[in-house]
């Protein structure tokens, strides 16, 4: 301590507007440098990553190369980069939080090879600004004087090459000091980083947008918009009360118009503005985007406006407003931004024709973002001409009062347009999700397993762990050709009679280290991806495909939780925690196991397991198999009614899946089966996630990671109650007990899709279920309100999901602390652990990024889009389908079609003003004539005097089209041709509904798919049947309620569509 | 304050130091002549002076004297120049009668008030952008400047709470940023703590480490004074011809 305090003190003096402030500022002889070449490693005291030993020359940008060029330091590539103190604190100044993050999340990460010396704080680096130098002047000396000492300090052993903008100083500092060179940023790409093509295309393009702004900021243009409000006076306002801070959601289908900002956390409280807030018109909305954090400021009570109700089409522009809105509701205008979300956006470039017309000057080109929530974006390029048939990435850097438009500049090539491959990368970028694949230094990290040296239970893991391979009978149930087996079963009669439920799960955290380069990898990921045609794994398959998953037949690792049941009433009575070794005798798949359960032995052949063993072993081993699936049926049921009996949901979800044919085109979207084993393993895995949630809650109480599912807004259920008048239902919505009650009586028992659809609106009412860690929240708060529990979290999926490897952790930790042992590791601090939730909860949810969930969704539409758009709607008898209409607008209806899933609209006026009628023939035609809208139906009359009127919930039949767009991506449309329900043909009828013949199909598809799959590498069946498993539901906030029940809570109503 | 790091990734704070480091402490016995005792203080750019009159007979009102022991009557006052924007009043204000009796809770923990019955001791504290600690520190260094017998040095020091690490002696920018902020006033030798404060809420979790770093502050404190008294009394004992 004393020795420490041998500083100089020196005092800096700022010189303010009216005040003099004065502050300390200490030096010290020693600030860890983070190199190698370091002379004094002990009085350095590295700790934190060191810079790689095998550069050539470290390069130290200056404060204006990181202000300006940061997107380019962040290449992989460029090695040896030393981050200056001062660099950076000019950035946290002149370029706000954001950038600064951005600075710091590259130093943090263990991946870039850069780090951070604090020159201001080491002795013989820190100069004094004199008086009347510049601040940029001061900077500049300060680097330069930071990176001679540097290069002094590593013995001049390392040639180091400070990059600046500053003419002046590569003139005053070029040749002062041998071994240290000052060069331009441009000079320097251009002489070490020839090669490096995308760097030098990002520098060109940063270069011109800077001259743009500078000559526009010449030019004086009338403004377009208001100017912001300073940082001060918004948040004195926020505190008083006066204005609002929220974030900005645009509408995306009126994404001139209507945007609503959604009240944050804190000013929600306080006002008592229960609903969003409108903001009507770009000019409201004052040049913010999608996703900012803006301050609103209420517009009087006689400017409010109500949000359309009519549907609208993305292209058409003001043409709905015209039509009665909806009550008034609060209406604002922005009049600050707090924080500023722009990502990377898609964009296409428009076509040759209308470059043209755009005129004078051919540099500045508009381009349409993908998103039709984002502005379009001006950009200054010269290769508009052959970016033309591209998906391209832009990046906004500013937009000014003057300008209509945000200034952006051009970033990378996707691919072409139509192109699957591109339309796949765009809807990766957009949800920001990046892939690239593992490199060679998380690789190294994994264990290796080749037929040359297999992977071998070591002897000191047999010692530690408890062995189940010869006393329990292990098995996994999983969709057919599943490769990441996460969870496996048992279940025995113990010798006092009493059963024993196990359920073990693969051990990941065994393989990944805490802060391993794969576990820094998988943190950024989160989770693995699952697209309509393809997954992005968290870790690599080495691990999820294999060591880490739990076969049939051979021996892994394993965290067991298994409990001891009363026999009879199936009350738990202990439970174990531990490691294990298991080996799964067998590896089923849901159908077998359900036909097992049924007593359809016949499945026996598809099972390899039993091929091999002759009749009288097979019919014991059989026997015994048959018996643990009863068994666990029979508890899984036990333990469901006891959470039904405490208000669990069962909501409704539509589950379709993709079928390719031999030519990987789209065959058929065919709708999933629900089988009763599914809902058994959940159940399972349910209890397992409750018991460790418990178990690491109670261990640490302030540092646990679990998951919350808030109960629901009660406002959010008017829409449902409404629709369940209609049909003569009573829906109480008061607690989930009796939700889940009046759910399941509000059965129409001539239409089931009522009650499917009912089910699906009281989903979209649901808050989205969230991780957090215990400290940052009350205990009340806990609870679970779809699974009925008042404490769960994820610990069943660790192949899949981060927070899963989190929870191990924790459970291990937990374990050696009740035996009084030394925790391994340091665990996450409460803080840490929130920021971790909040991370993985942007990568599975709906907060702005939606990343996991919102590309599945996506990439759902575009195979949707894909089938439909080869299929000529006029011929093709698939095009029609029965559809049930479930919402009612001024203009249309919205409807949901149980064939395929798929909700869409229909306009019952077209854009010439002509409304839909229905002959005695019940066939549809448009003609002249006026729409009115009640509470729950809407009729059209034509001016002839025929009138229709469609209900709510009424069958109609619809043909569906897809609308192809340039810059978005493809949309169904949807058609009514006739208002009487479909009528399917007798031959689609038996093909449709038996389900022998449809499980052929699924034969014939996968058989077809995999051969393709040795062209492709790529294994589609295993996907499709992944994507089958984790694709999610069109409603949005179906999937976070619903994906702890996984692949299985997914529960039809009726097996029978379409009749 | 948004902007402002207050602890780096790296460990440092906005001045330079690390989480549990000091600031620079000068002091310095006997400033004033005329006064029975009298000490000056810097630490950091906290500058305070401290004068100890006593112990004397009480003086106004008698029926304040006490029975049984002394009464330590305390004052403390700013300069009008020391803050931001200018004061005023240099004291009486709500601030410095607070602080005054807050100083005076704490004396009459360490001096042994018992040895002078019916009888006052005055503590004047003077101070720059004063913070309660080198008010402490200060008047210790006065009293036993003074000669009046204590149960052992007083020594104090702030610590607050960012990012989950605990910071000791907190400087003018770092106090502003509207943290918490715990004040403690510590008898090194017997770990006896004459006051402890605490301005905003902090988990009960955090306040141990939030109050080792404290006292553990507070204890180099007492380093740093130790060393000065011993430094003063040599200098007295040179002087005396000793």
């Amino acid at each position: 301590m004393l020795q420490k305090r041998e500083k100089v003190l020196l005092l800096r003096t700022f010189q303010g507007r009216t005040l003099r402030i004065v502050r300390e500022h200490y030096l010290r002889p020693c600030v860890p440098c983070h190199s190698p070449l370091c002379p004094q490693p002990a009085a350095c005291s590295h700790d934190g990553k060191l810079l790689s030993s095998d550069v050539t020359h470290y390069v130290i940008p200056d404060w204006k190369v990181v202000q300006d060029y940061l997107e380019i330091l962040e290449f992989p590539e460029l090695k040896g980069i030393i981050f200056m103190q001062t660099a950076c604190q000019a950035v946290q100044h002149q370029r706000g939080r954001r950038q600064y993050n951005k600075l710091r999340n590259l130093l943090k990460d263990a991946r870039h090879d850069c780090i951070l010396f604090a020159n201001e704080f080491q002795q013989c680096c820190y100069l004094p600004r004199e008086r009347g130098e510049s601040m940029e002047k001061w900077q500049t000396r300060s680097i330069y004087n930071a990176a001679v000492w540097y290069y002094h300090h590593c013995q001049d052993r390392m040639p180091i090459v400070m990059v600046t903008e500053d003419e002046e100083a590569i003139q005053q500092y070029g040749s002062e000091t041998e071994g240290v060179f000052v060069i331009t940023f441009k000079n320097y790409l251009d002489n070490f980083w020839p090669d490096l093509k995308a760097a030098h295309e990002l520098c060109d393009s940063i270069l011109q947008s800077r001259r743009e702004r500078e000559n526009e900021s010449q030019e004086s243009h009338g403004k377009e918009y208001p100017e912001h409000l300073p940082l001060e006076v918004l948040e004195a306002g926020i505190k008083s009360g006066r204005y609002i801070q929220g974030i900005l959601n645009v509408n995306k289908h009126r994404a001139q118009i209507e945007a609503f900002v959604r009240l944050q956390g804190a000013s929600s409280k306080d006002s008592d503005l229960v609903s969003d807030i409108l903001i009507h018109g770009m000019k409201a909305r004052n040049r913010s985007i999608h996703g900012d954090v803006v301050v609103v400021e209420l517009l009087p009570k006689n400017e409010w406006k109500g949000r359309t109700v009519a549907l609208c089409e993305n292209d058409c522009d003001d043409k709905a407003s015209g039509e009665s809105p909806s009550e008034p509701m609060p209406t604002g205008r922005v009049v600050g931004i707090l924080q500023k979300n722009w990502r990377d956006y898609v964009v296409t470039f428009p076509s040759k024709e209308e470059v043209q017309s755009q005129g004078k000057n051919a540099q500045k080109i508009l381009v349409t973002p993908w998103d039709y929530r984002i502005p379009k974006i001006r950009i200054s390029t010269q290769q508009a001409e052959t970016l033309q048939d591209f998906r391209v990435v832009v990046r906004i850097d500013s937009w000014e009062s003057t300008s209509v438009y945000p200034n952006g500049h051009f970033v990378r090539v996707l691919g072409r347009i139509g192109d699957l491959e591109g339309e796949i990368a765009t809807i990766l970028v957009e949800n920001s999700i990046s892939v690239i694949p593992f490199s060679e230094a998380q690789m190294c990290e994994m264990p290796v397993n080749t037929p040359e040296s297999p992977w071998k239970v070591s002897p000191e893991e047999e010692q530690k762990r408890k062995d189940l391979r010869k006393s329990h009978l292990v098995f996994s149930i999983d969709p057919k050709g599943c490769e990441d087996v996460d969870d496996t079963l048992s279940v025995r009669t113990l010798n006092n009679g009493n059963l024993e439920l196990g359920v073990h799960i693969a051990d990941v955290t065994h393989f990944v280290a805490p802060n391993s380069y794969i576990d820094i990898e998988a943190r950024t990921r989160a989770t693995t991806y699952y697209l309509a045609d393809r997954r992005y794994d968290m870790l690599p398959s080495v691990l999820s495909a294999d060591l880490c998953s739990l076969l049939g037949g051979v021996d892994r690792y394993a965290v067991s939780i298994m409990w001891e049941l009363d026999k009879a009433s199936y009350e738990i009575k202990k439970v174990w925690y531990g490691r294990t070794i298991i080996r799964s005798a067998y590896k089923l798949f849901y159908e077998a196991a359900q036909e097992l359960l049924d007593g359809n032995l016949s499945v026996v052949d598809d099972i390899p397991e039993f091929k091999d063993l002759d009749e009288k072993s097979r019919q014991a081993k059989l026997e015994e198999l048959v018996w643990a699936i009863g068994k666990l049926t029979d508890i899984a049921r036990h333990v469901r009614a006891k959470r039904d009996g405490c208000g669990a949901l069962e909501l409704e979800g539509v589950e379709v899946c993709v079928q390719l044919d031999d030519k990987k085109n789209i065959h058929d979207l065919i709708p999933k089966q629900p089988l009763e084993v599914h809902e058994t393993v959940a159940e399972c895995m349910i209890l397992a996630n409750h018991w460790v949630a418990k178990k690491i809650w109670e261990s640490f109480p302030h540092q646990a990671l679990l998951r919350q599912h808030p109960p629901p807004h009660q406002e959010f259920f008017s829409e449902l109650r409404e629709c369940a008048k209609a049909k003569g239902f009573f829906i109480d919505t008061r607690s989930n007990k009796t939700l889940a009650d009046s759910l399941d009586n509000a059965n129409d028992p001539h239409d089931p899709i009522v009650n499917r659809l009912l089910r699906s609106m009281a989903t979209q009412a649901m808050s989205n279920a969230l991780y957090f860690s215990t400290g940052s929240c009350a205990e009340e708060e806990f609870h679970h309100y779809g699974l009925a529990l008042d404490k769960y979290t994820h610990f069943t999926s660790p192949i899949r999901r981060y927070s899963d490897i989190v929870v191990h952790r924790l459970l291990m930790a937990a374990i050696s602390k009740d035996k009084k042992m030394e925790i391994k590791g340091n665990l996450f601090s409460n803080k840490d652990l929130e920021e971790l939730c909040r991370h993985i909860n942007n990568r599975n949810q709906l907060c702005f990024l939606q990343a996991a969930q919102h590309s599945q969704k996506q990439s759902t539409e575009l195979f949707q889009c894909m089938y439909f758009k080869d299929k000529d709607p006029a011929t093709e008898e698939r095009c029609i389908s029965d559809g049930v209409i479930y919402s009612i607008r001024t203009n249309g209806v919205l409807l949901f079609i149980p064939r395929f899933g798929i909700k869409g609209a229909a306009y019952l006026k077209n854009k010439d003003g002509l409304v839909i009628s229905c002959g005695p023939d019940s066939c549809s035609e448009w003609k002249p004539g006026s729409l009115q809208r009640f509470q729950n139906k809407i009729t059209s009359t034509t001016t002839d005097g025929e009138s229709v009127t469609f209900h709510l919930f009424d069958h109609v039949t619809v043909r569906i089209s897809i609308q192809a767009s340039r810059c978005h991506s493809d949309t169904i449309r949807l058609e009514i041709i006739s208002n009487k329900p479909y009528k399917i043909p007798n031959t689609e009828l038996i093909h449709q509904s038996s389900p022998l013949l449809k499980s052929e199909l699924v034969k014939e598809v996968t058989k077809s798919v995999e051969e393709a799959q040795l062209a492709q590498e790529v294994k589609v069946n295993i996907i499709q049947e992944e994507y089958q498993e984790y694709r999610q539901t069109k409603g949005r906030s179906l999937y976070t309620l619903l994906e702890e029940i996984r692949d299985l809570a997914l529960l039809d109503v009726s097996n029978n569509y379409g009749i | 304050m948004a902007g402002l790091e207050l602890l780096s990734d790296q460990g440092y704070r906005v001045d330079g130091r690390r989480a549990g480091e000091l600031r620079k402490i000068q002091a310095r016995m006997g400033v004033f002549a005329q006064a029975d005792g009298s000490a000056y203080i810097e630490q950091g750019n906290t500058k305070a002076l401290a004068v100890v009159y006593g112990p004397h007979e009480i003086r106004g009102s008698r029926a304040r004297a006490l029975p049984d022991r002394a009464l330590v009557n305390c004052q403390y006052s700013s300069a009008t120049f020391s803050t931001g924007e200018r004061k005023r009043r240099p004291h009486g204000d709500r601030k410095s009668c607070e602080m005054g009796l807050q100083l005076r809770q704490t004396f009459e923990a360490a001096i042994l008030t018992q040895l002078h019955p019916r009888s006052q001791i005055d503590i004047y504290v003077q101070a720059d952008g004063g913070t309660y600690a080198a008010c402490v520190n200060a008047a210790t260094l006065a009293v036993l400047d003074a000669g009046i017998p204590m149960r052992d040095f007083v020594c104090a020091c702030s610590a607050g709470f960012v990012d989950g690490t605990a910071l000791a002696d907190l400087s003018h920018v770092e106090e502003a940023a509207g943290g918490p902020q715990l004040a403690l006033a510590l008898l090194p030798a017997s770990g006896q703590i004459a006051l402890l404060e605490m301005d905003a809420r902090l988990h009960e979790d955090h306040l141990e480490r939030v109050l080792e770093a404290a006292a553990q502050a507070a204890r180099d404190v007492h380093t740093l004074l130790d060393r000065v008294v011993r430094q003063h009394v040599r200098e007295a004992s040179i002087l005396l011809g000793d």
